[in-house]
This record gives structure tokens, sequence and C-alpha cells, in this order.
């Protein structure tokens, strides 16, 4: 069904007015008639296994490194209009300003905070599932070195980075002046995210918002991480749940060795290249009942609040550390999907 | 004053928060009470620490003295540290002798200075019939490391010592240390660990359970709360009752020691009738590591069942803890 014969000429109109949220943009369209396609066919989501990424050979592993074993906050983002590739070292300079600028008007300041600093952004090249998804690209805050004469870079301050991952299959019809990158990652003083936010928001009239991971995403992650084939396991696979008991505070740690977590997944798994909901129920009921068994608690009515395994581990405030490089791509395509239906 | 006593005192009088300063100072009992007196604990603390520096200088503080200081402010800050617990035990057929206080202390004091020279060992006896042991430990060849010293508390006449456990390398020797001069023959770790040192005593000494039976027991407290309003209809009131009653009958009617943590290593095999079938053919067990947190386990846990979030009875591997003295636990099939 082509639902964008009528707005076609509307789409031309607002591509030369800003979008406010009012009107639909074609995005918000496209995404409403995904939701009600999915919402009244009920078949189960599937959803690919993460295996190794086609465009790996662009990952160069050394470039990523250092995005890995680093705990990064989540947010979804809406598309950044007039955004171009070729003006980084225009926005750096930009970005800098505003950032002095604030922090100077007191609004941000830390006591002892160093005003002297260098703001970078850069490509971050591979960091995609297919050749149309645009580039991903990096903001790193520097403070700038003490003494002029060393050629060293100064401490990073503070690291964040733009992507999409996969995300073309959702988002079909995307307006020229429009770049879709809607999973946006921060690590660094929240005080330093919300100037860079600000920036943003003015600079491109997009809009961040937190993105919390619900207990259903965090258990089809669990699954979805436990299943991915691994030459040496470096943690347990873990799980933490809060329990809602007053008026005292109950937090259940669950850790299962990865091996063992691995044989119990290949034995509820059965559709090869494929996780369906049923297996990560049936996954996440195992070792439920396995808990019950021994202690008569029903996790299924407390609270997920954390997963962690050799991959990666999230938690449900928006917070996600990657572990293996093998899978990072595969993780932040699931992270983009998120960003995506956050997006409205 | 020797200088390192004044860096050690100073340090140790910084960690004490200007309102709790005389009550520990007085406790310490080294400077005379019209001395304290002089003292304007209004200025700023560096001001404060000073002049106390100078009336200890006057009086010639020593180590010792200092090491007191330290006692005193620990046991008034006794949940900073986390507490092991160790039993002691005596050959069968061992004469019970009577207990000499200062036998002991000299005894104690002997074994650790013969095994490592340079030590410092200080001892403060409150009126719960208990003692306070402070432990720097030093080596043959270096002088006693004042800043991470070990505590043990003992209670004479008892199996049972509390030790803040930060103990490495001379575990052992504390260890011969409190046999040889409690004469004991044995003494074993038990898989018990927490903050609280009064509830660890409470657990140790099966004490936390002795509450004065006066209220109605007769009538649950569910019953009493749910006749209030005889408009409302509560739905299975019956099985809320049993509930009720048997979290009762499990954790008992009186207050529960308290614990922030349980932890249990599982080996067991994975057996589920309703999910039939998987890993039917593994023999190996599933090697879970499980923690239970809260700022009052035993009191969560006590809610769980009410609640609806566990079935009642509650496993016996929680309600056992304060029972078995055990919050840590290694769980394997039979």
């Amino acid at each position: 069904m082509d639902s964008y014969d009528a707005p076609e000429l509307t789409l031309r109109q607002s591509a030369f007015s800003r979008p406010e949220g009012i009107c639909a943009t074609p995005l918000q369209k496209r995404l409403e008639s995904v939701r009600k396609q999915t919402s009244s066919v009920p078949t189960p989501p599937r959803r690919r296994i993460p295996q190794c990424p086609q465009v790996q050979e662009d990952v160069d592993p050394q470039k990523v490194a250092f995005l890995l074993h680093k705990q990064w906050t989540l947010y979804s983002l809406t598309p950044l209009y007039k955004f171009s590739y070729t003006n980084l070292k225009e926005y750096s300079r930009l970005l800098s300003a505003f950032i002095v600028a604030e922090k100077q008007k007191g609004l941000a300041v830390e006591v002892g905070e160093d005003l002297n600093i260098k703001v970078i952004f850069s490509i971050l090249l591979g960091v995609k599932g297919t050749q149309r998804d645009p580039e991903a690209f990096l903001i790193q805050i520097l403070s700038k070195s003490q003494f002029p004469s060393e050629n060293r870079e100064g401490k990073v301050l503070w690291t964040g980075w733009f992507c999409c991952v996969f995300g073309d299959n959702l988002l079909e019809t995307v307006l020229e002046d429009f770049t879709c990158l809607p999973l946006f990652l921060a690590n660094g003083s929240e005080s330093n995210t919300a100037i860079i936010r600000t920036w943003f928001q003015k600079t491109f009239d997009c809009y961040f918002s937190p993105l919390a991971i619900n207990a259903f995403n965090l258990s089809w992650m669990a699954a979805m991480w436990t299943a991915c084939k691994m030459d040496h396991y470096v943690a347990a696979t873990e799980f933490l749940w809060s329990v809602p008991c007053n008026p005292q505070s109950l937090n259940i740690s669950y850790a299962i060795h990865p091996e063992d977590a691995k044989a119990l997944w290949d034995s509820v798994h059965k559709t090869p290249g494929e996780v369906t909901q049923e297996e990560v129920d049936l996954f996440m009921d195992c070792l439920g009942s396995h808990f019950h068994r021994h202690f008569k608690i029903h996790l299924s009515a407390t609270r997920l609040v954390c997963v962690s395994t050799s991959v990666a581990s999230a938690h449900t405030d928006g917070k996600i550390k990657i572990l293996c490089h093998k899978y990072l791509i595969g993780v932040l395509a699931y992270l983009t999907e998120l960003a995506i239906f956050q997006i409205e | 004053m020797d200088e390192t006593v004044a860096e050690f005192i100073k340090r140790t009088i910084l960690k004490i928060p200007i309102s709790e300063m005389m009550t520990v100072l007085k406790a310490w009992n080294f400077l005379p009470e019209n001395q304290l007196q002089t003292i304007n604990f209004r200025q700023r603390k560096e001001s404060v620490i000073q002049h106390l520096l100078l009336l200890c200088e006057e009086k010639c503080a020593s180590i010792n003295d200092a090491a007191l200081l330290d006692i005193v402010c620990t046991q008034v800050h006794r949940h900073k540290k986390i507490w092991d617990v160790f039993r002691m035990s005596k050959e069968p057929g061992d004469d019970v002798d009577l207990f000499d206080m200062n036998q002991f202390k000299s005894s104690f004091k002997k074994v650790l200075q013969r095994a490592l020279k340079n030590v410092t060992v200080s001892f403060r006896e409150t009126e719960e019939n208990e003692v306070w042991i402070r432990v720097a430990w030093g080596t043959h060849y270096t002088k006693p490391q004042q800043y991470k010293p070990t505590y043990v508390v003992y209670y004479p006449q008892t199996p049972y010592v509390f030790t803040s456990s930060r103990l490495t390398r001379n575990i052992t020797l504390l260890g011969q240390a409190l046999t040889i001069a409690s004469k004991h023959h044995e003494i074993v770790k038990m898989d018990l660990r927490s903050r609280y040192l009064d509830s660890l005593k409470a657990i140790a000494f099966q004490q936390y359970n002795q509450v004065f039976e006066i209220h109605n027991s007769t009538l649950p407290l569910q019953e009493r709360r749910l006749a209030l309003d005889s408009r409302i209809i509560h739905e299975n009131r019956v099985e809320k009752e049993r509930v009720q009653r048997i979290t009762q009958e499990s954790f008992g009617d009186y207050p529960q020691p308290q614990l922030e943590f349980a932890q249990y290593k599982l080996e067991t095999k994975f057996k589920s009738d309703v999910n039939g079938g998987i890993l039917a053919e593994r023999k190996e067990p599933l090697r879970c590591l499980i923690k239970f947190s809260s700022p009052h386990l035993l009191d969560a846990l006590k809610s769980l069942a009410p609640a609806g979030i566990a079935d009642a009875p509650l496993s016996p591997l929680l309600t056992c803890i304060p029972k078995k003295k055990m919050n840590y636990f290694k769980i394997r099939d039979k």
C-alpha cells in the first residue's frame, strides 16, 4: 500500500520549513504503518542472531576498540536537519565555542573545571549495517595539553557517538536534507552531555530522548547474546532483579556459568539462524523455574533491571557496555531498532 | 610525642565528625574532663585538631594511647567494617577453665610478639563482657602498619570471635594466638559475614528470638487488619491467613537480625516438569551464583510471601539463615 502519494506535495513544502512535532513527517507516517502492520498481524517477531556483519572489512578493530569496555548512556535521536559530513571541522569549532560560552555563563560549571578544551568531530568508519546506513560519527571533548610544546592530545573528557545500524529497514523514506542517526551514545559527565544535546537541538532541529530498556527487551538481549558463538567467555551470564517489597528493597543477582547458559539456550533453541519469542520466553522461564525450585520465589513477579553477558551488558536505565568486538554491529543493530521505535 | 604518633592521632581525629567528638574523647578517657571543656568545637576542624594535638603532646601520648583512640572510633562506627565470624572449640574432655582476663591478654600478646617481633596489640574491655582487640601488624624488620589494623571482638566463656575482615596473611597466626590464649583447641571460620556486628552477635548467640509474648497471639495480625471494615470483602481470605501464619512460623514474631546479603553457590541439575525435555540428557549441573542483597535482608524476605512474590512456606534455604548461623551457602545435589 502506497501511503505516500498524498503527502508528496506537502513533503516538498515541509522540506523548506522546519518540521515541528505537530505535522506528520513521512518518517512518522512510515513508522505508523509499520506499527500498524505488526500489531494487526499476530506473527511473533523474529530476529537474526547477530552474526559477523557484511561490512566487517571496514571495521578496524583497533579503531573501534575504544568503544568497548566503556559504559554508554543511550538516547534516541530524531533526524538531523541539514547536517553535512563535509562540515565537521566547522562543527568542531562552533561546538567548542558553545561549550566554553555555556560554562562561562556559570550554568554548568564544576569547581576547578578546565575551560581549555578542544572538540573533535570524526567519522567512525564501518560502524553501520548496510551501505545505505549513514556514516557514524564521533565527538570527543579533550582538555588541551597544559604544555603547548607537547604534541600529545589532551585527556579525553567526554565522548559521544551517533550511529545507525540496519536502520534503513525502518527508515525507508528519508528526506534529502535529513540525516538519520537514531542512536546516540554518551560517556562522560552529565553536564557535558546536556550541553552537547542543547547545541545539536539548536543547530539541527532534532530531539534527544533517553532510551530506557524495558524487561521485555532486556530478556531478548540476554537470549540473543547467550546465543552468540564465543571462542572464550570473559564473564558469567548475569541477571539483576529488583524486588518490589516494602519497606526494604531487595535485589537478586543471578549469575550462571556462561557454558551452562549456552547449554540451556542450545536445548531451548529450535530454529537455526533466528531467535523467536517463544524461545526467549522459554529460556527465561527455565531460569525462573530453576530459581523457584530452590528458593520458592517467582522471578516473574519482580523487575528485571540488568543483564550481562560476555558479549555486552545492558541496564534498564539505558546504559550499555559492549565487551566483544565481534558482535559490536549486532548489538548496535538491536539498539538502533529500539531507538527508532521510541522516536515518534 | 613521636611524630608518627602525632600523625596517627591527627588522622584518627580527622575521621570523627565534630558532633561525635566530645563523646569519643570522653570514652577515650585520656584527656581529663576539665581540659576537654576548654576546647571550642565550633571553630574550624583544623583548629580543633591542633588544640587537641597540643593537649596530647603535653600529656605525652604514646602509640598505645593512640591505638585505644582508634578502637573507640571503630566501636562507634562498627558498621563501616565487614565482620567475619569464627568459632573455637575445645577438645572433648578438656576441663572448663576459669577465664582469667589478664592471663588471656598477656598470652595473646606473647604469641604475636614471638612470631612477628613488631606488633602493636591493644585491648579495650566493655561492660557487656566483651573485649575488643586491635592488632597493628609489622614484621621482624618493619614497624607495625598502624593504618591497616585488624579488630577482634571476643566474648570470653563463649567460643565466638568476630574479626574485621581485612586479614589475608596473618590469619593463621591470629587464630593461633586466640586459641592458645583462650585455651581452645581449634578455630574454624563460619560462613557468616555482615557489617552489623550486633546482629552477628544475636545470631551467634541465638538471642534474636527472645521476645516477650505479651500480645494476643491467638488472633493473627492479618485478620485483625482484615476485620477493620466489614464493608470490604477480601478475596482469598483463607489463603492470605494461611500465608501469614506460615510466615509467622518461619520467621517468628520478633525483630529479625539485620544482615545485608546472603550468597548461594549452586551446583544442581536442571529439573523441570513443566519445561519437559530441556537439558534432560545433561549430566552436569548448572553452576549458579545467587546473591540476595538488601538494607535488611531478613525483613525483605519475610515480606515476600505475603506480597505474593514467593510461595509460603518460603524455601528453607532462606529461612534457615539465622538458625544455621550462615549467609554463605554451597548447595549441591544429594
